[in-house]
């Protein structure tokens, strides 16, 4: 059996929208977060490792097994899934006991087994009451129970963290790192980086369907940092500024822009590139506006991770 | 078939039973298949109400009367003469009808109506100027023409109606229903294969079809046995095939659901709008008998009647098309017609196998 969650050169599109396009992924053991604004495709990521959607190009194997085999992907593989929905009037431990049923197990086991994960997501007291009438964070933990129940090697969790309170967070947090520890793949999406750097042992970064970093997460921080960045500037004398920041070591690229009432410039030092131009402007070129040019990895991890951390 | 999937598919008939039984959106199949069998209830109300009010007719009779009796009033007798054979009426009406008989002018005409009853056959004597101009016998027994009647509503309602749209409120809603709640991702993170959880799923909506339809006919059976004496009762169940048309009805409402449970499955899969399917469905059954032999086939309609125990003769004066719509002019023999059903079932259900394979969780697409 193959030790790894891989992707090679897969794309999903939902007919013309883009979902993710030409993921090659190798996916270790450990925590791995999946990080990238609203549709950046880490849904997508995870449907498609879990075989409720199609990839449109390329193949995802999961420890080895194809995934449409769901008989013996899922005796692997725990999905606890966004979409916020359950089979109607079942009562939090008949949803669990019932999602074990299917595998096949026997009653008492599946009995057994249902409220040990009740036990582990803190639910015991409300697990006799129906789904219908939890709350968002009681839902989010017996999406977690289910997903949990069968002590999977793989764990997918889309948004785990989403609508629990701290101490739940915490909790969950734990059991992450436990699954981990005992050689578990945990697979975490999230829209903020914050809430899963500390615990990741990688993460997956993800822009407009496109995996735009990966690795560990200091690599992933040192890759964003040597990324260019194309930021186009109007001023008065736009030849003469784009001569005398050429000059310099950090810039790639400099081009007039087509109204010639601008200069596009590429740096692959944002840093030094800012205080360089705080020079320019006190030596008399008038600045009109700085803006990015692109909408490229730099500005996505700005989004994600707060304006603060961003060194200019 | 292994001992795995077998459990899984106990597992997955078990969950679709609670909600195909108990779902508010279902409640309207319960009141279509019931809808037969208050007919038949209303109707029996009615008819044993009848022998009642015959029964009373007959002991107000002067003398006790035969059906050779009542047989024996003739038009043109006179009232004398009715009286004469079956005694005085114990109902007698009156009534005078003001005729005109040119501008201004009326004729007075006096119209009388008699009934007698031998307690099962009544009899309405209608008599006009002491003279009689009507007869009419009406059996409060006539178990033949009830059959036909039973036939009818079978075939041309809980057939064609009542299973069909039963079945498409079912079958269509297993795997579509779940699309709209959002759900089906719970099967599909099961670690089972799509089609064992089809083959559940099918098993599941079969027998709650199976179980609400077979449970109505059995008491429109009842109901349309209610007002018989249990001397008919037993000469009809026992000696003229009651039993085996009923075993019979059976067996085709089972084939019914099976028939389009299939259908309607592998429709929920295709089509997302469950109007669709259902319309082409039920043109495709409705025009059957106009169709050439080849397409008959693939019809479940075209095997049930084959199998459907009584005929029902084609009324006269009825149009061709109407004829041909109730008759059944090309049948099959009754293996054939349920290796028929069978076969068209099997046919969707492969095609279902393959569907249910393909699909995807992409809720917002819907």
């Amino acid at each position: 059996m193959n030790d790894r969650i891989v992707f090679e050169e897969v794309s999903k599109f939902y007919k013309e929208i883009l979902g993710v396009n030409r993921v090659n992924l190798s996916i270790p053991p450990g925590i791995t977060s999946l990080v990238g604004p609203n549709g950046s495709g880490k849904t997508t990521l995870m449907n498609l490792m879990t075989g409720l959607v199609k990839p449109s190009r390329g193949r995802i194997q999961v420890l080895g097994i194809n995934t449409d085999d769901a008989e013996n992907l899922f005796k692997f593989v725990g999905y606890s899934t966004q979409f916020d929905a359950f089979p109607r009037g079942l009562t939090g431990f008949q949803f669990i006991y019932s999602y074990l049923c299917l595998s096949g197990i026997s009653a008492q086991e599946a009995e057994r087994t249902a409220w040990e994960a009740i036990q582990r997501v803190n639910l015991v007291d409300a697990a006799s009451r129906k789904i219908g009438a939890y709350s968002k964070g009681m839902r989010q933990r017996i999406r977690l129970a289910q997903a949990l129940a069968h002590n999977p090697k793989v764990l997918v969790l889309d948004e785990p963290l989403n609508g629990l309170d701290p101490l739940a967070r915490a909790e969950m947090i734990a059991l992450f790192r436990a699954s981990a520890a005992q050689g578990s793949y945990v697979i975490i999406s999230s829209h903020i980086l914050h809430e899963v750097d500390v615990i990741s042992d990688q993460v997956i970064l993800l822009s407009n369907g496109y995996v735009v970093a990966e690795g560990q997460i200091q690599t992933v921080r040192n890759e964003i940092q040597e990324h260019p960045t194309q930021i186009l500037i109007r001023c008065d004398r736009p030849r003469e500024l784009a001569a005398k920041l050429f000059a310099s070591e950090y810039m790639i690229e400099a081009s007039i822009h087509n109204d010639g009432r601008g200069v596009l410039l590429k740096t692959k030092d944002a840093d030094r590139f800012y205080l360089a131009l705080n020079q320019l402007a006190l030596d008399g070129i008038q600045i009109e506006s700085i803006a990015p040019a692109d909408d490229d990895v730099l500005s996505v991890y700005e989004y994600l991770i707060g304006n603060e951390e961003v060194v200019r | 078939m292994n001992r795995l999937w077998w459990t899984q598919i106990k597992a997955v008939i078990r969950l679709e039973m609670k909600k195909t039984f108990f779902a508010k959106r279902g409640l309207w199949i319960y009141a279509v298949a019931a809808l037969p069998v208050l007919i038949f209830l209303a109707y029996a109300v009615a008819m044993s109400n009848q022998q009642h009010r015959s029964a009373r007719i007959a002991r107000e009779s002067q003398k006790p009367l035969s059906y050779q009796d009542l047989l024996a009033v003739k038009s043109g007798m006179t009232k004398e003469e009715v009286v004469a054979i079956l005694g005085k009426p114990p109902l007698d009406i009156h009534w005078t009808e003001h005729r005109p008989t040119g501008p201004g002018t009326f004729e007075d005409i006096d119209h009388e109506r008699l009934q007698y009853s031998d307690g099962q056959n009544d009899l309405y004597v209608e008599l006009s100027h002491e003279k009689v101009e009507g007869v009419n016998v009406q059996d409060t027994y006539n178990l033949g023409q009830d059959a036909i009647v039973f036939a009818g509503v079978f075939q041309f309602f809980f057939l064609r109606l009542a299973i069909f749209f039963g079945c498409l409120g079912i079958f269509m809603n297993l795997f579509r229903g779940e699309v709209l709640d959002r759900s089906l991702h719970f099967y599909f993170l099961s670690p089972i294969r799509r089609e064992v959880l089809m083959a559940g799923k099918f098993l599941a909506g079969l027998l709650a079809t199976c179980t609400i339809f077979v449970t109505s006919e059995v008491l429109q059976t009842v109901a349309f046995l209610w007002h018989f004496n249990p001397h008919t009762r037993d000469l009809y169940l026992y000696h003229h095939h009651g039993l085996e048309h009923a075993a019979a009805y059976i067996g085709v409402t089972v084939l019914a659901c099976v028939g389009y449970g299939a259908f309607f499955l592998v429709a929920g899969m295709l089509f997302r709008n469950p109007i669709i399917p259902a319309a082409t469905i039920l043109v495709w059954e409705f025009i059957n008998p106009f169709l050439p032999a080849l397409l008959k086939q693939f019809s479940v309609i075209y095997y049930l009647k084959s199998l459907c125990p009584v005929d029902i003769p084609v009324p006269p004066g009825s149009t061709g098309l109407l004829a041909l719509l109730i008759s059944n002019a090309d049948p099959v023999s009754a293996p054939l017609a349920i290796i028929g059903i069978l076969v068209v079932a099997a046919i969707a259900i492969m095609v279902s196998s393959f569907q249910v394979k393909r699909m995807e969780i992409n809720y917002t697409s819907e």
